[in-house]
């Protein structure tokens, strides 16, 4: 059974057709890319669009492509594009993470990523991947082009920075480097189909001498408030260190005061303090395991 | 409410009719194309019953709106075998009993074919991957898997 509201569709027919109609129809219009969250959000009324502007017949945003040393994504690049994209070889390693802990095959062909980002929920498996990447998005309107910072972009639960004559239309990041690893893990009632009660996602950078911590980027959800972000702490603790047991155990006692963690139905509190630092660890281990680092 | 002209080939055969914007794929082919072998499960994308495969990839067709599948090639079970002639994997399901109550089992067939179509050689755990979106409360999965192994062996020969 199905408990829709009725409303209208629009399909433009092409890119600057959509444009235009954004700017003309700026309220009560809904994006619909393949729909995998919104029409779950539809028939919770708790998105309420008189119409929705369909988005899955604009091939055009459908690419990962290398350029100037950026990795850049379209929009409509489905979860099942960007692990089987020749593109992000294994050094992008963590949406290989991504796509074997995402929702089933039926899922990861559709899901898109412009879709994950605007859906801007703690659920949103490539949120961290995306923040620990320091990635930055390209918002377009008919008047021109912008480009945002992943975590500004993100304003809170479901809240972006995308003006209603806008559309996101790709993610762009740089390029890694043969001493950076990336790596997701997150923890559910099971290790697929489910939404995370806590992800966690690294981006660690080894200079080449020693085991020094060059550069390390941690996104986690749930960590303050209801979307994914940097515990900039712990970040700056690792920093310039090397990577030791010692130095990991200490890191995680500073990301233990960073999480302001919250109960809801799928975990308690209490649960989530206890995992949390084991799922970073966690996922820091296998950063480091890529980069040929054995710290177990 | 807007009505679209929704033009799409299922199971081989061109189709023209009109959709309103909320029609979801699963509720065209069901309801009207007659095509009830596509199950509607949760109707949330959890359970996968309602899976069909559309340009080769398996979809939920609880979470398409019909108009969205335009121009799109869809297969639902419909296509795979038939009673006198089934498919080898409905032969092997069959010979394994992987079927029980059955509700899930065209949704298992077509994510089963839908592997073997890209993979004719699976090994257990891509058997599993690739079923991994297709909940089944009564066989416990184990006979699914034997069945697509066996099936893969016999459509090699």
């Amino acid at each position: 059974m199905t408990f829709l509201r009725r409303f209208d569709m629009y399909i433009p027919e092409n890119f600057n057709d959509l444009l235009g109609y954004l700017e003309d129809h700026q309220s009560g219009v809904q994006l619909i890319a393949n729909g995998t969250d919104l029409i779950n959000r539809m028939q919770r009324k708790q998105v309420d669009a008189r119409v929705l502007v369909d988005l899955s017949g604009l091939s055009e945003l459908k690419y990962v492509r290398r350029e100037n040393g950026t990795i850049r994504i379209g929009a409509l690049t489905t979860i099942q594009d960007l692990v089987s994209s020749p593109t992000l070889t294994e050094r992008y390693a963590a949406f290989g993470d991504v796509g074997s802990k995402f929702g089933g095959p039926a899922i990861v062909n559709v899901a898109t990523v412009g879709g994950n980002i605007c859906a801007a929920s703690s659920s949103e498996d490539l949120i961290p991947v995306l923040l620990a990447l320091n990635a930055k998005v390209t918002l377009r309107s008919i008047r021109g082009e912008r480009v945002v910072d992943l975590d500004h972009f993100l304003k809170g639960k479901r809240q972006t920075a995308l003006f209603p004559n806008e559309i996101l239309v790709e993610t762009i990041f740089d390029e890694l480097d043969g001493r950076s690893a990336c790596a997701f893990e997150k923890i559910g009632m099971r290790n697929s189909l489910i939404i995370a009660f806590l992800n966690c996602s690294v981006c660690l950078k080894l200079s080449k001498r020693d085991k020094r911590v060059e550069d390390i980027r941690i996104a986690m959800n749930r960590i303050s408030g209801k979307i994914p972000c940097r515990p900039r702490k712990t970040e700056a603790e690792l920093k310039g260190r090397p990577l030791t047991k010692e130095q990991i155990e200490k890191s995680i006692t500073i990301l233990g005061s960073e999480l302001q963690l919250s109960s809801d139905f799928r975990a308690s509190r209490e649960y989530r303090q206890a995992v949390g630092p084991v799922v970073f660890k966690r996922t820091l281990i296998k950063c480091a395991d890529r980069l040929g680092e054995k710290l177990v | 409410m807007s009505k679209h002209l929704l033009k799409f080939t299922v199971n081989g055969k061109d189709q023209a009719l009109v959709v309103e914007s909320h029609e979801r794929l699963l509720d065209v082919l069901r309801d009207r194309l007659g095509l009830k072998g596509t199950k509607e499960g949760c109707s949330t994308g959890d359970c996968g019953i309602c899976a069909v495969i559309m340009d080769g990839k398996l979809v939920n067709s609880c979470l398409v709106f019909a108009i969205q599948a335009r121009n799109k090639k869809i297969t639902t079970i419909e296509a795979i075998g038939t009673a006198e002639n089934p498919h080898p994997l409905q032969r092997a399901f069959i010979k394994y009993n992987a079927i029980q109550c059955g509700f899930c089992i065209p949704a298992m067939i077509l994510a089963s074919k839908n592997l073997l179509d890209h993979n004719p050689s699976p090994t257990d755990e891509e058997i599993k991957e690739a079923i991994r979106g297709t909940l089944c409360r009564c066989t416990g999965y184990q006979s699914i898997i034997k069945a697509v192994k066996a099936a893969a062996i016999e459509m090699k020969k």
